[in-house]
């Protein structure tokens, strides 16, 4: 019999923060999304003073009742770089690791000659003193199990942290008491049509007929059943598949509205797209190019429009942003205030093949030129060398007017101890 | 990387070295900074100098160590990270101040205010 289990970080962006920032161990702490613009994580403090997700901070930074809180703009570099702290901890005590999202990580738990709780407590003060992350784990039979018994590690204080619901008779009482829209891969919608069919409970879902689940929520749904049925159909996965398409898209620090500043961020975004798929060993065949106005803008008219094209199979950063920047053209309207824009590449396929017999760069030159700008940017930083279509000031880019250090990336950065 | 002369690939004369390059030294291999476990942090004043310990140094600690009597650690204390040393006194620990004879004693108490965050393991120095 398989046991999954389920770790997953307390507050992840906001514990990272606290990692390397003493004084804020108890204060109340958000982290915002991309462009400072809504909260994405808080502490239990800054949930209990009533900060929801999905807030926007504009909105709220100003109540006198969030005085004490500590707005963080979002610092992905960290959090990467925690998120392999976690992992690797796992991994040297777990035979098998899934990292299902960057704060949520699957434990193949199958057959582990210890005691379970005593093992999972272990794990997560290994995390904890570690990688300096708060983590609740949960287990059983499946995934969807695992993903529930985390659930309730997390929402109930009284567990410690740790929910095991690996036994029949134990996940009966909290199937009685959780609602349907507890369970991973039952989205709103879904609940909303169980509910209308008299099924309340997940304890209601697990007894309904198997067909009638199939008939009604399909074979997604009759997984979801089977899962909590304690018949595992979702097995681990340690990779993620190789990427179909990679995409570069970010919100404007503020509207753009000329065709320079349109024309640097697109350029910025195709180097970004392109050292992605270096990064991935791939060349892209297709290329998309899509701008577009504020979605509620009211005193303004809106205006979205994208363009796509096949291109010789490439991941040369010059290359990507002549075909980017063609593509806009076609699409850039002026009169309009932008919000936002992107570049989008598919048709992937790893670097060496050929497949075409007619080139009209060489590959040779355009790889070594490409080897040397990455060089030089991974021993650097990111952007130390880059395409001057890509601008100088940049005054669209997002805003981070809160940005942390990035205290395991980079040297420059790293924290600062006084020595006592 | 590509194209790199490594002292193998010769033009005239094949290289006798060619199957035997061995690459600059990595020192974050050698310092274990792969690991989860280890951080670099700086040092700010010379309270440790009598350790060896100066203000700019690079240190890098490790999380998963058991600190011992007489070790430098990272410590958390209130609202600060600091560098100092840890000692085991009259049956409890101690995080002790680096300056000199009257040096200062704070007790450890993790549940309170006090806990040892990271063992120091080796020091870097950019310059001397």
């Amino acid at each position: 019999m398989p046991i999954y289990g389920l770790i997953d970080a307390n507050s992840f962006y906001c514990s990272c923060q606290r990692v390397f920032e003493a004084r804020i161990r108890t204060a109340p702490v958000v982290v915002l999304s991309n462009n400072d613009g809504c909260a994405i994580a808080r502490t239990k403090e800054a949930k209990q003073l009533g900060i929801r997700m999905g807030d926007a901070w504009h909105l709220i930074r100003r109540r006198p009742e969030l005085a004490r809180v500590q707005w963080y703009s979002s610092n992905y570099p960290l959090y990467a770089d925690m998120s392999r702290r976690m992992y690797q901890v796992l991994e040297s005590r777990v035979p098998r690791v899934e990292p299902y999202s960057i704060d949520e990580m699957f434990l193949d738990l199958s057959g582990l000659p210890y005691d379970l709780p005593a093992f999972c407590r272990q794990l997560r003060d290994e995390v904890r003193a570690v990688a300096k992350i708060p983590t609740c784990i949960g287990w059983g039979p499946t995934k969807t199990i695992a993903k529930l018994a985390n659930g309730i590690a997390k929402n109930r204080p009284e567990l410690d942290g740790v929910c095991d619901l690996n036994r029949e008779a134990d996940r009966q009482a909290y199937f009685h008491e959780l609602s349907i829209g507890e369970v991973w891969g039952i989205g709103r919608r879904t609940a909303e049509k169980l509910q209308r069919a008299g099924i309340q409970t997940i304890a209601d879902f697990v007894a309904m007929d198997s067909r009638a689940a199939r008939s009604m929520l399909t074979v997604v749904g009759a997984r979801v059943q089977a899962e909590l049925r304690g018949q595992s159909c979702l097995p681990l996965s340690e990779l993620a598949a190789p990427c179909q398409g990679l995409a570069c898209t970010r919100t404007f620090g503020r509207l753009v509205d000329n065709w320079t500043d349109l024309r640097e961020a697109v350029s910025h975004y195709a180097t970004t797209a392109a050292e992605k798929l270096r990064a991935e060993g791939m060349t892209a065949s297709f290329m998309t190019v899509f701008i577009q106005t504020a979605p509620h803008q009211k005193d303004t008219s809106w205006y979205a429009n994208q363009q796509s094209c096949g291109i010789e199979p490439t991941s040369d950063t010059l290359v990507l942003i002549t075909e980017a920047l063609r593509l806009l053209r076609r699409i850039w309207k002026p009169g309009y205030r932008y919000f936002k824009a992107g570049v989008m590449l598919d048709g992937l396929c790893p670097a060496g093949v050929q497949t075409g017999l007619f080139q009209t760069q060489d590959p040779v030159k355009s790889s070594r030129l490409m080897d040397a700008l990455d060089a030089v940017n991974g021993r650097y930083g990111r952007g130390t060398v880059r395409p001057l279509s890509t601008g100088l000031d940049r005054t669209w880019r997002a805003r981070q007017a809160m940005l942390s250090p990035a205290y395991t990336t980079r040297l420059q950065d790293i924290m600062e101890v006084k020595a006592w | 990387m590509s194209g790199a002369y490594a002292g193998d690939r010769t033009t005239g004369f094949a290289s006798p070295a060619s199957d035997s390059t061995e690459g600059p030294i990595d020192l974050s291999e050698a310092l274990d900074l792969h690991r989860p476990n280890r951080y670099p942090v700086r040092v700010v004043g010379d309270a440790l100098a009598a350790r060896g310990i100066l203000h700019g140094d690079v240190l890098i600690v490790d999380t998963a160590a058991r600190p011992q009597s007489g070790c430098v650690v990272v410590a958390r204390w209130q609202d600060q990270t600091i560098v100092c040393e840890i000692t085991r006194q009259r049956g409890a620990w101690w995080l002790r101040s680096g300056k000199g004879q009257d040096a200062q004693m704070h007790p450890l108490d993790p549940a309170h205010d006090s806990e040892v965050w990271a063992v120091v393991a080796a020091l870097v120095r950019m310059k001397i």
